[in-house]
């Protein structure tokens, strides 16, 4: 186990009845590190949270919080604060009174815990609120409470289920620069749970994405982005091309997939390509990386003709909607610099190319 | 929101605001002006004349019958509410979907059978060779005074209370954000601490409420102090009815009876205003 984990999930399996919402889970979370768990919704990320969290106890395996299992603590008696998607703030209590409910808990006394209180609110902004009731305040305002109430016991790591998720985009992304900043002055562990790509990785220095109780991958978004490890993670993140064909030709760092495409060659040394000799596989090429031109281009690549049928601008970057003869879509993203020499209209004839060295190769699940 | 009144919404509130005059709004009115009518030669006469308020607030056996009345409801309010809590509370967190049906499915049968019934077999149980003493007689105790004396009155109280606050106590129970729960363990809030820091006072309205209805039940009962607690200590019904059998002195009974409304309007209003307390809509 790693020494700056500070917490290590070692085979957690969690069900429901006959329902598998988690299955064998191993991971860890490292100290001071900002971390995602993404995927749809069902997928188990809430259930691994609030396991953590001990609102649900593990069905099996081992959850260590710096090194000691914590599978039969009460989360009374955890310190793993968590804020929830409804913010779950005390609607009886004022502002002031629901970020001391925690002190009051741990028996600090009052003008203690008045002080410490009052400082937090302070930091998150909210303190002309200190005497509102929550009904009274406004949505950002609420999350800064449910922050402020979980993070005034100074804990080493803290819990967040969705918390954005109720708030306008505007707010949403303000809120995301809160969080992150808040996050890198404690040095706080976080643990974020969303379905957002972009909360994910704007954010956190890993990411999990998991699908149907499993971790897909896990790594930094970059990694993540660049180099999807399953067909799920490239599809999910909807940001790859994806072909699907036979591994043919290993070996002397290359490969060959056989598609209804052609074949695509592609640069590769890695072990488990071997491993892959004869199977079903998947090629993903990141949108980006997918190159346009009007005539077959030569050298080593792999080039696909197809014809155009819809473009999208985002900002300074344009999506070009393709389709080859077989009906399969091709998108490529590009700068319109870098598309200005193309003539772009629906049904113009094309041909899609990308460099060997830019496809990666998953197994077929 | 104030809206006016359309031909629609008075097709369908009319008969019961005809009804609410008719049966109430006019007795009422009729019970202000009686209590003003004098008694001369055992009959009532109309009159208007403020003896009868004089003569029973300068009489110390209605002062003294007011504070039993109030304490003993009070006290019962109280106790009722304080045994039923628990009950709600496992109905409400502690049992399946099904179980909390069939649960208050069993609150609500009491219902079925007429209160008075239910303070006769009470009877059976307290009185001196009843079943209680018969039984505690089995192993050498007793027998007790049980039947006609406070704490039978109380049991009545009881009985007629219990199963509406704990239906009063359970609605509000149930409607607690789940999830508060959840935040104020995850605040190292322990489970009994978290009944008294985030449960009652989520709940507070219902349970105030609750306590109100078993406060304004037992003040105006007269079957439970007559019957189980034998007329004695006197209760202010028990006063009413001993008024107007002793020369017809209606107007006084209404006196008290118009005391009695009064105390449960301020009792009602003061319950109010304190379950409401803080919340701001």
């Amino acid at each position: 186990m790693n020494k700056n984990a500070l917490v290590s999930f070692e085979g957690v399996v969690k069900r429901f009845g006959e329902f598998v919402a988690v299955q064998r889970m191993d991971f860890e979370i490292g100290k001071g590190e900002f971390l995602a768990i993404m995927g749809s919704s069902g997928c188990g990320k809430t259930t691994t949270l609030r396991m953590l969290a001990g609102l649900e106890a593990p069905s099996e395996g081992v959850i260590r919080l710096s090194g000691k299992p914590i599978n039969d603590l009460p989360t009374w008696s955890r310190d793993t604060p968590m804020v929830w998607q409804s913010l779950a703030l005390f609607p009886f209590l004022n502002v002031i009174e629901n970020v001391e409910f925690a002190l009051k808990m741990r028996g600090v006394g009052k003008a203690e815990r008045r002080r410490r209180a009052e400082q937090w609110l302070d930091r998150m902004q909210i303190s002309e609120f200190a005497g509102r009731n929550i009904s009274q305040l406004s949505g950002g305002q609420r999350q800064r409470v449910a922050l402020a109430r979980s993070l005034v016991v100074e804990p080493e790591i803290l819990l967040l289920d969705e918390p954005l998720s109720a708030l306008d985009a505007a707010l949403k992304v303000r809120m995301q620069s809160v969080l992150k900043n808040l996050q890198r002055e404690t040095g706080i562990t976080f643990v974020y749970v969303t379905h957002s790509q972009s909360e994910a990785f704007s954010m956190a220095d890993r990411v999990v994405i998991m699908s149907r109780g499993k971790i897909e991958q896990i790594g930094t978004p970059q990694e993540i982005y660049r180099t999807p490890r399953t067909r799920f993670v490239a599809n999910f993140l909807g940001s790859s091309n994806i072909f699907t064909g036979n591994v043919v030709e290993t070996g002397d760092g290359r490969a060959t997939l056989e598609t209804p495409m052609g074949a695509f060659g592609l640069v590769s040394s890695e072990q488990s390509t071997r491993a892959l000799m004869g199977r079903t596989a998947t090629l993903t090429v990141l949108d980006t990386k997918t190159n346009l031109s009007r005539t077959m281009p030569t050298g080593r690549v792999n080039a696909v003709p197809v014809r155009m049928i819809g473009e999208e601008f985002i900002g300074a970057t344009a999506t070009i909607y393709l389709e080859t003869g077989d009906g399969h879509e091709i998108r490529v993203q590009k700068s319109h610099e870098e598309l200005a020499s193309l003539p772009l209209q629906i049904g113009q004839e094309l041909v899609a190319y990308w460099n060997e060295e830019d496809g990666h190769l998953v197994p077929e699940e | 929101m104030r809206r006016p009144l359309s031909l629609y919404g008075l097709t369908f509130s009319l008969p019961l605001l005809v009804w609410q005059v008719l049966f109430f709004v006019f007795p009422l009115v009729f019970l202000v002006a009686l209590s003003f009518w004098t008694v001369k030669n055992f009959r009532m006469q109309p009159d208007f004349d403020g003896v009868n308020w004089a003569t029973m607030y300068g009489r110390a056996v209605f002062w003294q019958a007011y504070g039993t009345t109030f304490a003993l409801a009070a006290a019962a309010s109280v106790l009722v509410s304080v045994l039923a809590f628990p009950c709600s509370y496992a109905i409400s967190f502690k049992l399946s979907d099904t179980a909390r049906s069939w649960a208050v499915f069993l609150m609500v049968i009491p219902f079925f059978t007429s209160y008075l019934v239910r303070v006769y077999s009470w009877q059976i149980f307290l009185s001196d060779a009843g079943i209680v003493n018969v039984m505690l007689g089995w192993v050498g105790l007793g027998p007790y005074t049980l039947l006609n004396t406070v704490g039978a009155t109380m049991i009545g109280y009881l009985t007629l209370t219990f199963p509406l606050v704990v239906l009063l106590q359970l609605f509000s129970l149930v409607f607690i954000d789940r999830t508060l729960i959840e935040a104020a363990h995850n605040l190292r809030c322990g489970r009994l601490r978290t009944v008294f820091a985030v449960i009652i006072p989520s709940a507070r309205v219902g349970l105030v409420i609750a306590a109100l209805f078993a406060f304004i039940l037992s003040f105006g009962d007269f079957v439970s102090p007559i019957y189980l607690g034998g007329g004695d200590p006197t209760t202010l019904s028990i006063l009413i009815t001993d008024t107007t059998k002793s020369g017809q002195q209606w107007p006084r009974a209404a006196v008290i009876a118009l005391t009695m409304i009064g105390t449960l309007l301020a009792v009602a209003f003061a319950a109010v205003r304190f379950a409401y307390k803080g919340r701001t809509k």
